[in-house]
């Protein structure tokens, strides 16, 4: 089993040094969203899934891994997709866990669960995927984070559970 | 690295900077080894033209011709990527 602690960390001190290998890259906004209460029960909300994982259907066009400013597309993932039918473009980080069960990064086949179990009330029909490896904060804003926010707004959730990859 | 930093290098010459950048992405933020990826890159194609075997040079050269500079810096990448990948000795976390 992984050791978690953070002397396992396969990159030490790679956070500490962010900064200084990428300054000026990290976004740093004051317009932060404040969270907003959720308007009716988990077990009637309508999630929506977004990653920076890479993950897309298969055949669609690769994110751009190896564009030196980044990648600013966004995929939409149907909901009832099965795991065998989708794919990892990334070059950052490690995919050989999600290699073997996509799960542990785009944790789509639990959601399809916990739907289908009740547990909450639903999916949206699309997901949403993404790179991380973009340079420029002011396009990732302005183009990728808008056109993805007004993409998952269109799919009505009530809940949008982000994860990073 | 910001693109507004990376443009200000570019606008006053500061190659060091520019060259950094490009050594930090192809080794996945570590300077040293993105130097030696882009060595394996050229080392790898030069391999491949040492028996001079035949080559599409129609191709290329209309591809030259014909590709905005900018697709043809983006093929450059591609192709340092794809030699790399061939070399047989992958670094990187992931996969194209």
């Amino acid at each position: 089993m992984m050791d978690n602690s953070e002397g396992a960390q396969l990159r030490p001190g790679l956070w500490d040094t962010v900064n200084e290998r990428y300054p000026g890259s990290m976004i740093v906004s004051a317009d932060d969203v404040a969270l907003v209460p959720l308007t009716r029960p988990i077990r009637e909300a309508r999630v929506a899934f977004v990653s920076s994982a890479g993950v897309q259907p298969r055949g669609t066009l690769p994110f751009d891994v190896v564009h030196p400013v980044g990648d600013y597309s966004f995929r939409r993932v149907p909901s009832t997709s099965r795991v065998e039918d989708l794919e990892i473009h990334q070059l950052k980080y490690p995919t050989d866990g999600a290699a073997r069960d996509l799960n542990v990064i785009f944790p789509i086949e639990r959601l399809q669960e916990l739907a289908a179990e009740g547990a909450i009330g639903g999916l949206t029909p699309e997901f949403f995927s993404f790179i991380g490896y973009n340079m420029d904060p002011v396009s990732f804003e302005r183009t990728l984070a808008q056109e993805l926010a007004d993409a998952v707004v269109a799919e009505q959730p009530d809940v949008v559970l982000l994860a990073p990859a | 690295m910001s693109v507004q930093y990376l443009k200000e290098a570019a606008i006053t010459g500061d190659h060091d900077r520019l060259l950094r950048y490009v050594r930090l992405h192809l080794g996945d933020g570590n300077e040293d080894a993105g130097r030696k990826e882009i060595d394996k890159a050229w080392v790898e194609a030069l391999k491949l033209l040492l028996d001079v075997p035949p080559t599409d040079r129609e191709f290329i050269l209309g591809a030259i011709d014909r590709q905005s500079a900018a697709t043809l810096a983006h093929l450059f990448f591609h192709l340092h990527f794809y030699f790399v990948q061939r070399s047989g000795e992958w670094i990187h976390d992931g996969q194209l």
